[in-house]
């Protein structure tokens, strides 16, 4: 401890320099995890705050919901499988709207028959709406109160649905769009408006919920079985298989690999160098009485110090990042991810020394007798 | 394990060395270093060991000081057979036993003077505020007091050479190897140091041995010893 810190202290730049470096890739690999999460909840948020424990998508939907059309026939197929305790419609649109008389802008509509079948799970303020012109909206994009009306198509004038949010929801985006929660009839209105010669407005996939006794797993099994037509997937399913998903966690996936090459890399190389840079004060010691054991006992609890440092100053440097809106993605402080990084760098960081505790090791102690203990 | 006091006071020796054989083998060569050495040192004796270049003044003083073990022969520190040990038991016999002052190598660069002292302490069981009053003593006697916190290259070289000695001496050993202490200094003081090393043994009743190639150091010795080709001949 002693010979660690004093030569840390001895040392400062160098550490510092080192401490910094490590802090700064810290700080990139937590910002690209939190893009990662923000990005994906952003396309399928609004999959994982909904509350049917199952959907089921038309095959030919290929698992988007503005994809996926149920036809009555389907449907009640889905509704014939054993198991389903509950099924409804949940549709999802995208329409022009204007929000309190503000421009014209976009945003999803996610329509659900029945409550606690495709409604959010949680609001993350206000309330669930209790007629079909009430709403509850994606936090990120509405307030409580805000009025929110569709574009009509067709003839200047023509009339066209209301809506007020009255509750909100947080990460409940659809495809990166502001994204409404609103009960059938509303929904229905909606697509009416804007496609004034819709007749019968079909819903996107059904939701379900299994009877008790049936797992959510073994009801998808069922109702994929009762039909080669339906595509029945689990809640986290729905938002894992969404076409873009898997392919922007894969090259997330690649980034973290090259960071967890480069870390133990620069620790693993920096001290490496300073093993051979000190190599004869270390044969000193080791002649003077000093173990093996303790010398690379104080390299480790350098490497420690330094990663440990550097995931200091990367999360000081990330956290304040998450207090702000990065365009449409949010960043979040997710402990859980900033635990998993602190312990692997720590951990590849330790490992990454074990080619300089080989070398303090392999120190002769004869060799102080001679000034060796160089190169 | 015997307690070195005891075991000093049963022999009354510092070192004793019997028919001491180091034969280094490089590749097919062999060299003989040391060839049947016999040296006894008394409980607070200074010897001086000289001899020409290559003769064996190191591998001699390396085996005794428990870095390097004999091809044939025994080693006894204090009374404490050293032959058979392990690598650990000679680490910790280093440790505890012996003090060196090398031929170049002598500090930690990122260590102040004193803690150049305290490393010693550091290393071992820590007697933490004994061992700096013992650092703080020392340091003193070499003249050191206002170098204390000098970092070696902020050290001249005679300064760096007491530094050392300090070292050597912070373990309270039976027995001080110095390797050519004054090798890297002018003649003034170069006889300087060794009267120092002279002036510490004898206050402490410490066993030495001064390898040197200079005959005006031998005379501070209480007896010299020739070494040529690895043997010794008084
Ligand atoms: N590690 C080694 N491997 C092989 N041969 C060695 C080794 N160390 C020393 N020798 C040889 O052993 C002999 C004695 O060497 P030693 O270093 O003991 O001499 P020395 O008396 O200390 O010389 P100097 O006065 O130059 O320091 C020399 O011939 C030397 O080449
Ligand atoms: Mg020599």
């Amino acid at each position: 401890m002693f010979l660690a810190l004093r030569e840390m202290s001895r040392a400062r730049v160098r550490f510092g320099l080192l401490i910094c470096a490590v802090g700064l890739l810290v700080f990139l690999i937590l910002t690209q995890q939190a893009i990662q999460g923000g990005l994906i909840t952003g396309f399928v948020g609004a999959l994982r705050q909904q509350s049917a424990p199952v959907l089921v998508y038309s095959v030919d939907g290929e698992r988007t919901l503005q994809g996926s059309v149920i036809d009555p026939g389907l449907e009640a197929k889905i509704r014939g499988v054993g198991g389903v305790a509950e099924a409804g419609w949940v549709g999802q649109s995208t329409f022009t709207v204007r929000v309190d008389g503000g421009a014209e802008s976009d945003a999803a509509l996610i329509g659900y028959e029945h409550s606690g079948l495709g409604d959010p799970s949680r609001l993350s303020s206000g309330r669930r709406p209790v007629g079909p012109t009430e709403v509850v909206g994606s936090a990120a994009d509405f307030t409580v109160g805000s009025r929110v009306r569709i574009v009509p198509s067709g003839p200047a004038g023509a009339t066209s649905p209301v809506f007020t949010v009255v509750g909100l929801v947080k990460d409940a985006q659809i495809q990166v769009t502001p994204t409404l929660f609103v009960p059938w009839a509303g929904y229905e209105a909606a697509v009416k408006a804007a496609n004034p010669d819709a007749t019968t407005v079909l819903p996107s996939v059904i939701a379900a919920r299994p009877t008790s006794g049936v797992s959510d797993t073994e009801l998808v099994r069922r109702i994929n079985a009762a039909s080669p037509d339906a595509d029945a997937l689990t809640r986290s399913q729905a938002a894992s298989d969404t076409p873009g998903v898997a392919q922007v966690q894969q090259s997330f996936q690649l980034i973290f690999l090259l960071y967890g090459l480069v870390v133990p890399l620069v620790t693993g190389l920096f001290f490496l160098i300073i093993t051979f840079q000190k190599a004869a004060a270390l044969t000193l010691l080791r002649a003077i009485g000093a173990r093996s054991g303790a010398l690379v006992r104080s390299l480790l609890v350098q490497v420690v110090l330094v990663v440990g440092g550097g995931i200091v100053i990367g999360i000081a440097l990330f956290a304040p990042l998450t207090l702000i809106q990065l365009g449409a993605i949010t960043i979040r402080f997710d402990p859980g991810a900033v635990l998993f990084w602190s312990v692997g760098l720590l951990v590849l960081g330790v490992a990454s020394a074990l080619v300089a505790a080989r070398r303090v090791l392999a120190i002769d102690p004869l060799e102080a007798t001679t000034g060796g203990g160089g190169l | 394990m015997t307690t070195l006091a005891e075991s000093a006071s049963t022999t009354g020796h510092a070192l004793e060395m019997r028919a001491i054989t180091k034969i280094y083998r490089v590749a097919d060569d062999e060299v003989v270093a040391l060839d049947h050495v016999d040296l006894t040192v008394a409980s607070d004796e200074i010897v001086a060991l000289v001899g020409p270049s290559g003769s064996g003044k190191t591998t001699l003083c390396s085996i005794a000081g428990g870095l390097l073990s004999p091809t044939n022969g025994s080693v006894a520190v204090a009374g404490q057979e050293i032959s058979g040990y392990s690598g650990r038991q000679l680490t910790e016999f280093r440790r505890a036993s012996v003090g060196f002052v090398f031929q170049t190598v002598n500090l930690i660069p990122f260590l102040t003077a004193r803690e150049n002292l305290l490393v010693v302490d550091e290393i071992g069981p820590r007697l933490g505020r004994v061992a700096r009053d013992r650092a703080d003593q020392l340091l003193e006697e070499l003249g050191l007091t206002d170098r204390a916190s000098n970092l070696p290259a902020q050290l001249s070289g005679g300064q760096k050479q007491r530094v050392a000695i300090g070292r050597a001496l912070m373990n309270d050993p039976s027995l001080v190897l110095f390797d050519e202490p004054t090798s890297a200094l002018d003649s003034s003081l170069g006889d300087q140091v060794v009267r120092l090393i002279r002036d510490e043994m004898k206050a402490r009743g410490t066993a030495a041995i001064i390898v040197t190639h200079d005959d005006r150091i031998t005379h501070y010795a209480d007896r010299t010893v020739n070494i040529e080709d690895g043997r010794i001949a008084e």
